[in-house]
């Protein structure tokens, strides 16, 4: 896991970036004194969070933002001589993004949540009471997190468990909500499969994946690292891949070494697919390698150690990817936001 | 990976020093003790099994060449069996064999039908030509040879320059080994040019001199990829002293602490990697992990040069083993004192990785750059047909 410790030094702290990473951005603590003070307290706490990775899936930071911004909306008053929909996004809500922001770049999917959002207010007339916006606007939230997430991880789990065959060996890379729900979905309609994970050893969520498959009796092969790899991909029948992001190319953008074993599986013979709501998805963004939309590991960020946290893996290593509208190759999903 | 590397270099020191006062079964118990327990490992094996077999020349009984090849396969073989995910020992004992069968040739008179002298003297061709004809046992062991009765004549004197002939030949073979990494240096400059990216994966001591003979004519930017994610900053950074030369030198090194490299790859202009065998269908043998560092390079089509000495070079297949990774303790990843729900998982830690033929560009050896299509010749220059077996003896 992750540990909260960051170098003292907070003002240089890209100074050590090696030139040709210096573009890629990296998340960063902000004293939470140094904040702008139209920053709410639930704002902050969620940017805190993200800085230090205690929020790291773009799935949970999404979650954790929008119910913060229904706190923020709860206790917005329209000044008076203002309207709600001229007034809260420039004034009230851009602070908060703008800050959650500079705590840890957005994830694809708060982008798409928030310019929602934002359409959501500008629609309002200018003369909607304030009480009926507000409540409008909570409601849409919650909408937002009971389709887009809740909803949309119960179909995909579904449909992805149910292309696990009897007897199939599944394997995986790291850890996954949407992969473990799918698994233990599988296992629990009374499947017998085995799965294979292999672990990032600079993050080692697979292994808490293995504890918990382990406990509802699904056979488990760990790897902690990539070696060994290609025999492993070749033996499984089915890659699962969950991300954090895909882009109108269909590329990937997941947990660095992601595409490693996505490439290595595909050239073995084997099946990859792709898990993934489709509120991850980014239909004007195009990403064609990892050094376009990335970032750098806050704790490793020095020439002497140094981590991107994202991978690009372009769609040819991708069979198919599983939403919760629809099933397809690497490009449908694209069409399907 | 640091504590095991400053442990295990005195050991093969104390070793080799501790030889001349040993018997020669107890250098080769201490060896074995130390292969089994991987602290010589790598290029130290070579070495050692030379030290060894040179104790084994020089103190075992023999009174003919046979004798002295059977007391060379037994030890060689025990060696070779203590750690089976070396194979570069058993390419020593087929040296040092091959050795012996030139010294029988060359110094023992077999009563010459002219045919034969003329074919033994000449071309290396004809010579291994003769080899092949004259082993026709199945068996693979020449001990019922024609050539000992005729030469037992001979045999006191013999047996003195024989041993001194032959241990001077294993000198020379420890001589290759240790000029080998100078030797692959030297290619540095042709194989890295200015404004590179180069990735290295988990250098070797063989890739490390090769990079910083680079870094004396180039300017490049080394990536080292491959690092234990243990050794956070605030231990001694690894690779210290080859990141001190080659910043000295003026080569930047960016240490990648991450287990995927698809996300770098785009950056890097070639892959360097230390073997540590090559098989004869061009397969290599290498560190855990390394698989990945080739597979990308061959997806962006980026050079994989591969870094190894023709003692590396092996005359025999990868076995199923070595196909799928030698496997290693998984102790340093799991903690059984977890509970028994982690007793349950099967954990592989592989400690070996294999890199088909078709990811490799050019192997670079002391003899220099050589492709997959050379290697054939490199092996038949350097083995005799009659060792090729040697490994298949081991079971």
């Amino acid at each position: 896991g992750r540990r909260p410790s960051m170098p003292a030094v907070e003002k240089d702290a890209r100074s050590g970036i090696p030139e040709c990473f210096s573009h890629v951005p990296m998340a960063k603590r902000i004293q939470t004194s140094q904040a702008h003070k139209d920053v709410h307290p639930a704002v902050l706490a969620v940017g805190q969070q993200m800085a230090t990775f205690g929020l790291k899936d773009s799935i949970s930071r999404l979650q954790a933002t929008m119910l913060a911004f229904r706190k923020v909306i709860e206790s917005y008053e329209t000044p008076k001589g203002n309207s709600l929909s001229r007034h809260f996004v420039p004034h009230v809500l851009n602070p908060q993004i703008e800050y959650l922001t500079e705590c840890r770049p957005m994830c694809f999917a708060m982008g798409n949540a928030i310019r929602l959002l934002k359409a959501k207010v500008n629609k309002f007339d200018i003369n909607t009471p304030e009480d009926e916006a507000k409540e409008e606007l909570l409601e849409w939230i919650d909408y937002l997190l009971h389709e887009r997430i809740a909803l949309a991880e119960f179909v995909i789990a579904r449909n992805a468990a149910q292309s696990i065959n009897e007897g199939d060996t599944i394997l995986t890379y790291g850890w996954h909500r949407l992969v473990e729900k799918t698994l233990i979905r599988a296992k629990k309609s009374g499947k017998t499969f085995g799965v294979t994970i292999i672990d990032d050893p600079y993050e080692r969520g697979g292994q808490e994946l293995a504890k918990r498959l382990r406990q509802v009796g699904i056979e488990v092969l760990y790897s902690p690292n990539l070696g060994g790899l290609r025999p492993k991909v070749a033996a499984a029948s089915n890659v699962f891949l969950g991300g954090e992001a895909i882009f109108a190319n269909g590329s990937l953008n997941a947990p660095s070494g992601t595409a490693d074993v996505a490439m290595a599986a595909m050239n073995a013979g084997t099946k990859v697919i792709v898990l993934c709501e489709t509120i991850n998805f980014d239909r004007e963004r195009v990403s064609v390698d990892a050094l376009t939309y990335n970032e750098i590991d806050p704790e490793r960020n020095t020439a002497d150690n140094f981590r991107l946290l994202f991978d690009n893996t372009h769609d040819k290593y991708i069979t198919g990817v599983i939403t919760e509208f629809e099933s397809g190759g690497g490009n449908s999903p694209a069409q399907a936001i | 990976m640091a504590p095991s590397q400053a442990t295990h270099t005195p050991s093969l020191e104390k070793l080799v020093k501790s030889l001349k006062g040993q018997s020669l079964e107890a250098s080769i118990e201490a060896l074995i003790f130390l292969l089994k327990r991987r602290q010589v490992k790598g290029d130290e094996c070579a070495q050692a099994t030379a030290h060894i077999l040179r104790q084994v020349v020089a103190k075992a009984r023999w009174q003919d060449v046979d004798q002295l090849l059977s007391q060379i396969q037994s030890a060689g073989s025990r060696l070779a069996r203590a750690a089976p995910h070396e194979p570069v020992i058993g390419n020593i004992v087929r040296r040092v064999l091959g050795l012996i069968r030139d010294e029988r040739q060359a110094t023992i008179p077999i009563r010459p039908s002219p045919a034969v002298l003329t074919s033994t003297a000449g071309l290396q061709v004809s010579k291994s030509m003769f080899n092949l004809l004259s082993v026709a046992e199945p068996d693979g062991s020449p001990m019922t040879g024609g050539s000992t009765p005729l030469s037992q004549a001979t045999q006191p004197t013999s047996v003195h320059t024989l041993r001194s002939e032959v241990m001077d030949g294993i000198e020379e073979i420890m001589d290759e080994i240790g000029q080998a990494d100078d030797q692959i240096a030297s290619f540095a400059d042709i194989q890295i040019h200015p404004g590179d990216f180069v990735l290295a994966y988990q250098p070797s001591k063989t890739v490390e001199r090769f990079l910083i003979k680079a870094a004396s004519r180039r300017r490049f930017t080394l990536f080292i990829a491959g690092l234990e994610p243990f050794t956070n900053g605030t231990s001694d950074a690894p690779y210290a002293t080859l990141r001190k030369k080659l910043s000295a030198a003026g080569v930047n090194t960016i240490s990648l602490s991450s287990n995927g490299l698809m996300a770098y790859i785009p950056r890097v202009n070639k892959v360097i990697l230390g073997a540590k065998a090559v098989y004869q269908n061009g397969g290599l043998l290498v560190d855990s992990g390394c698989c990945i560092a080739a597979q990308v390079a061959h997806e962006y089509l980026k050079p994989v040069i591969a870094l190894s000495p023709v003692y590396k070079f092996c005359p025999e297949d990868p076995s199923y083993d070595v196909s799928r990774g030698w496997l290693g303790n998984p102790s340093t990843y799991v903690s059984y004192g977890n509970g028994p729900e982690v007793d349950a998982i099967v954990v592989e830690n592989t400690v070996t990785d294999y890199i088909p033929p078709e990811l490799v560009d050019v192997y670079l050896t002391n003899l220099g750059p050589q492709t997959r299509h050379h290697i054939a010749s490199i092996l038949a220059d350097h083995y005799k047909t009659e060792d090729l077996a040697f490994s298949m003896q081991l079971d």
